[in-house]
């Protein structure tokens, strides 16, 4: 049984000797090993013993093979690596860099620049307002305003390009 | 006593006074916006209204609508919460002249209140000390300008009809100043249908602190302590606690008998809160009143023992108030976060959708104010708070430990929130040995990332989930997708 799973940034290569059963198994990811003995309490709730340590932890599945795993507090997204990833949004701005998309719903309330503008890095180029508060979108790059795609009061939503920069090659963070 | 009581707003606030009413044995009516049909506070109240269509002006800002339902319902008293139009002058007037009782002060002292500048001259005139700023409200950025010049940068640009942290702008040289009008001025049209701005000195350090105050109609006013609220972002509170780590027995005295003058002279009645700002040389400053219930009223609550939503009721049906200051005494420590629907890594962008999972702390000492259940759906039109999470324990150091322990047995899946970040803040040194100021959030967790030490257990529960689902569904099918005849038919042969 073999897994390669993506969390955020990370990617685990996740490797068991005997699948057999979850109530006492050996894995190892990337390298690492684990000795898992698993008690599922219910399709959401699991208590686990990693290495000895007990472990709660809740569980919800996504559309595409991904699951919201929260632990201690913390929430992951664990992807699937295998998995086209078609559905599933990436967070942040991975987009074309020059595409200027909102994170969420929202209403265009300012548009700060025009069609020919030149622009720096972190230039204010949109103000959106969703859930009463007021978000700049800031250029990612020095570049030029090639093209606005808006309008004041437009709706917007993700994946809607609002404004094109056209500018120099960007180094991703 | 009243008999019904219509609550005009939504939410954990709203869920929150419900309960009080009905352990009062008053009649609970909810109204709401198509978009919260199946939200908390509906389910709570005895009776629902349905106002409009999700935009607040259809629905929890539609003052016409609101009072429609009050006189369809019968509810003899109205209880605005905070935010929305708990402290609209003109929403308290129509209240009270459909004949129904405004839960909260009169409505001149609302108004007198809610503008900034006469609050200012009003408190100057009583001998309490205010921040150097402007005394007229404009909208002319070349008049602030020059205002700016008297006081000094950096100045903050603030609404005139203001609360809540919105509309406002630090301005540190004159450059600035017509782009922070523009954007303050219209936030704050937007927020509270008046964009008009006036200046204050902004202080570099400082901490935030409010006093509890309680009137009666009849010239009785105590103060129920302070609260410190110094951990914002955006210029919002997060987290506030009680009491204030650096207060000592005689500044509270000093800023408790302000607190009360400033409720005395401006007339005040029912529950209200009196904000201060205290800079680096323990010199305090009158900032505004607010005239209504705060989010964070729970951590008195916690401390004093005294239910002030109760108190506003009592008040607002003509009871005297029963306490006399020297009776009410505070005990322990209390620490209160907003939990808010919004990514912490992604420049805390508001996350709306569906809670898929919620599971909240309890034990001792654990209170969570909370306005949402598994499977409600937030909606985007609306405040990002979900729900209240206050701790109380004898010390400030049990308090905090009390408080890391329940945010990480929080959980809630189907959208982001800000628990991963507030344990973080929790366990912080600086917040430990209670050095905070209202920058402390650019101070010392600018560009804050959850860590990922428990990735590779995440990784696990991954696979032991896959493992032990009875059926396994093929991808791009959701859990609650019926199974098909094929993945149940079980054992046969030919």
């Amino acid at each position: 049984m073999k897994y390669q799973l993506k969390i955020g940034s990370e990617t685990l290569t996740l490797d068991s000797s005997n699948p057999g059963c979850e109530q006492d198994m050996q894995l190892s990811i990337n390298g690492k090993e684990y000795h898992v003995c698993c008690n599922p309490l219910s399709d959401t709730h699991f208590h686990l013993l990693v290495n000895g340590k007990a472990t709660e932890a809740f569980v919800f599945s996504g559309q595409n093979d991904e699951k919201h795993v929260c632990i201690k507090g913390l929430n992951f997204l664990v992807l699937n690596d295998k998995v086209p990833l078609s559905r599933v949004k990436r967070k942040g701005f991975e987009e074309a860099p020059g595409e200027i998309t909102p994170p969420m719903p929202s209403v265009v309330i300012r548009i700060m620049v025009a069609e020919g503008d030149m622009v720096k890095k972190g230039q204010g180029l949109v103000v959106l307002s969703a859930m009463k508060m007021e978000t700049t979108l800031v250029a990612p790059t020095d570049g030029k305003v090639k093209r606005i795609n808006t309008f004041l009061n437009a709706k917007v939503a993700p994946g809607d390009i609002l404004v094109e920069i056209e500018g120099e090659e960007v180094d991703k963070k | 006593m009243f008999k019904k009581v219509l609550v005009a707003n939504r939410g954990e606030i709203a869920v929150r006074i419900m309960r009080t009413c009905r352990e009062m044995g008053i009649h609970t009516v909810a109204v709401h916006s198509d978009v919260d049909s199946r939200a908390l506070h509906v389910l709570e109240a005895d009776e629902s209204v349905l106002l409009g269509e999700a935009d607040p002006i259809d629905s929890y800002l539609n003052i016409t609508r609101i009072i429609s339902a009050a006189e369809a319902t019968g509810a003899d008293a109205i209880h605005p919460g905070y935010g929305f139009l708990a402290e609209n002058p003109d929403f308290a007037e129509q209240c009270e002249a459909s004949g129904r009782t405004f839960i909260g002060p009169p409505v001149r002292v609302i108004r007198d209140l809610g503008d900034k500048t006469l609050a200012r001259r009003t408190m100057e005139s009583a001998g309490v000390s205010v921040i150097p700023g402007t005394v007229c409200p404009t909208n002319d950025p070349a008049k602030l300008l020059r205002e700016a010049d008297n006081i000094g940068y950096p100045v903050l640009v603030k609404p005139v009809a203001g609360g809540g942290g919105k509309g406002m702008r630090v301005v540190s040289s004159p450059e600035e100043m017509q782009e922070a009008c523009l954007s303050a001025g219209s936030e704050a049209e937007k927020a509270f249908g008046n964009g008009a701005l006036y200046l204050e000195k902004y202080l570099k350090n400082p901490r935030h602190i409010e006093f509890q105050i309680l009137a009666d109609n009849h010239g009785n006013v105590v103060h129920l302590f302070e609260r410190e609220c110094s951990i914002q972002r955006r210029h919002q509170k997060i987290i506030e606690e009680t009491p204030s780590p650096v207060m000592t027995a005689q500044l509270r005295s000093a800023m408790g008998n302000a607190a009360l003058s400033a409720a005395r002279v401006s007339g005040y009645a029912n529950a209200g809160t009196v904000e201060f700002l205290l800079d680096e040389s323990g010199n305090f400053y009158f900032l505004e009143v607010n005239t209504r219930l705060q989010v964070e009223h729970p951590i008195t609550e916690m401390t004093t023992g005294i239910d002030i939503v109760r108190k506003q009721i009592e008040i607002a049906s003509g009871e005297p108030l029963k306490i006399i200051q020297d009776d009410i005494l505070q005990r322990g420590h209390a620490i209160e976060c907003r939990i808010y629907a919004e990514d912490p890594e992604n420049n805390f962008f508001p996350s709306a959708g569906k809670i898929a999972l919620l599971r909240e702390p309890s034990g001792p000492g654990i209170r969570n104010d909370s306005g949402i259940y598994a499977g409600v759906e937030i909606p985007v039109e609306y405040d990002p708070i979900l729900s209240k999470l206050i701790v109380t324990a004898e010390t400030r150091k049990y308090t905090l430990a009390r408080m890391i322990r329940a945010l990480e047995s929080y959980v809630i899946l189907g959208i982001k929130t800000i628990i991963p970040f507030l344990i973080d803040l929790f366990k912080s040194p600086q917040f430990l040995e209670g050095n905070i100021c209202t920058n402390f959030i650019d101070h010392h967790f600018k560009d804050w990332g959850q860590n990922m030490n428990d990735a590779d257990l995440a990784g696990i529960v991954y696979v032991m989930e896959e493992k032990t689902r009875p059926n396994k569904l093929s991808p791009g099918k959701s859990q609650t997708d019926w199974p098909t005849p094929w993945e149940t038919l079980g054992h046969w042969k030919v």
